[in-house]
């Protein structure tokens, strides 16, 4: 069956309609579940709250489960699905500054949006700091960021090819290590609210 | 630890387990709509003439794989140098599938006349093949135009025809070997073609997140 737009079983006209309704669902879940709060997000980096963490593996590990499954059932062809191509070179200088920019600024690019939204201050200078970034990129990119963009190219690489090991078995893993993560990341959360006054945790306002 | 968490741990972890015992993910077969199986039809792009095909044999075309769809016994009478022999009731067998579902070489398929090729074509596009082509007027066509060409008449002949006739005139000399035959039909053998170790097609798909 699946998916829609590649083997035009949906007309692309209705592209964005349908990315403005998911929009719609994912910004009022993460309020919903206080993702537009930098002390909840930051909390992962100082151990009092591993809400981030537990969310976003739970979102992979449902979405990769759920994808494969579906995949068997003929209802979407994973091999029609966006797959990027692997730059490891930038990837991995590109997280270490989106790591700092979340410890920093409390915000991932889409939580800050969220909160600007929402009306929060902070989430609306975050943004401006974005785009500041986005456009710094844009004007120096023929100069200084294109020999780095194009750096360690890898392809479309399955990870699970790569290291020769069959999808499923990869998937199982890496379940096992994400559900090791959360009790690690539990554990954490809990000796750090123990160490903590009761009004440093109200103050936090989590 | 909540109960709620422990209960979503437990359901990912019997789902991932799960997924041990499935096979790797290979692309699905895809079945295309008959709205647009009638539009690629109406479409008429899947023909090639055989001056066409000549002329991809005659410069060792790479790309060409040639594929003669009628009976073993009507093959091995007489076809065309390089076909290979996939007989119709067998075009969708699992072993053929890596011939017509692929985008490294341009196949070409060809019967007696246009119709069993134009059939198969159509079979194989419902499946969302794509590459595959027919050669217009098959065999009696190739016959006729190739293998025993015939003067135009001279009244009214333009540039165009002219030309035409002297390519055919060529490609009947490098198929059938320097003599002009009149009308018997060549009993030259088939040259085998071993089976084309191809890359499964792929589809670029744009899109990403932010």
């Amino acid at each position: 069956m699946g998916p829609l737009y590649p083997q035009l079983l949906l007309n692309p006209q209705y592209n964005l309609l349908i990315g403005a309704l998911i929009g719609v669902g994912f910004g009022f879940l993460l309020e919903a579940s206080g993702f537009t709060n930098t002390r909840k997000l930051a909390g992962i980096f100082y151990g009092y709250d591993a809400t981030v963490i537990k969310v976003f593996f739970t979102a992979a590990l449902t979405a990769l489960i759920g994808l494969f499954f579906l995949h068997y059932m003929g209802w979407i062809d994973i091999t029609l699905t966006f797959y990027p191509k692997t730059f490891w070179i930038p990837t991995l200088i590109g997280g270490a500054i989106m790591g700092l920019g979340f410890i920093i600024g409390g915000f991932c690019p889409g939580t800050s949006l969220s909160a600007a939204a929402s009306g929060k201050i902070d989430g609306i200078v975050f943004i401006i700091g974005v785009l500041l970034g986005i456009f710094g990129f844009i004007f120096t990119y023929d100069t200084a960021w294109e020999a780095l963009r194009k750096s360690g190219k890898m392809g479309r690489v399955n990870i699970a090819d790569w290291i020769g090991m069959k999808e499923g078995l990869f998937i199982f893993l890496f379940t096992v290590i994400a559900i090791i993560t959360f009790i690690v990341f539990q554990k954490w959360q809990d000796s750090w609210k123990r160490k903590m006054d009761q009004k440093d945790v109200d103050d936090l306002g989590i | 630890m909540k109960r709620r968490e422990i209960l979503i741990m437990a359901l990912l972890l019997v789902g991932s387990f799960i997924t041990i015992f499935l096979p790797n993910v290979k692309p699905h077969k895809h079945i295309i709509g008959a709205k647009q199986l009638l539009y690629e039809v109406n479409k008429q792009g899947r023909y090639v003439n055989t001056d066409a095909v000549a002329k991809m044999i005659m410069e060792s075309d790479p790309s060409l794989l040639l594929i003669d769809i009628r009976s073993p016994k009507e093959y091995a009478k007489y076809t065309i140098d390089g076909a290979i022999n996939i007989p119709f009731d067998k075009i969708l067998d699992k072993a053929n599938v890596d011939y017509f579902n692929q985008d490294v070489y341009t196949t070409v398929l060809f019967s007696n006349g246009t119709s069993l090729a134009d059939q198969a074509w159509l079979t194989l596009r419902s499946y969302d093949y794509k590459g595959n082509k027919v050669m217009k007027g098959g065999l009696n066509q190739w016959y006729k135009t190739i293998i025993n060409p015939q003067k135009p008449a001279d009244d009214h002949l333009t540039a165009e025809a002219k030309q035409a006739y002297l390519f055919r005139k060529g490609a009947q000399i490098y198929f059938t070997g320097a003599t002009p035959v009149s009308s018997a039909a060549p009993t030259s053998k088939p040259k085998a073609s071993g089976k084309p170790i191809v890359k499964r097609k792929k589809k670029e798909v744009s899109g990403g997140c932010g």
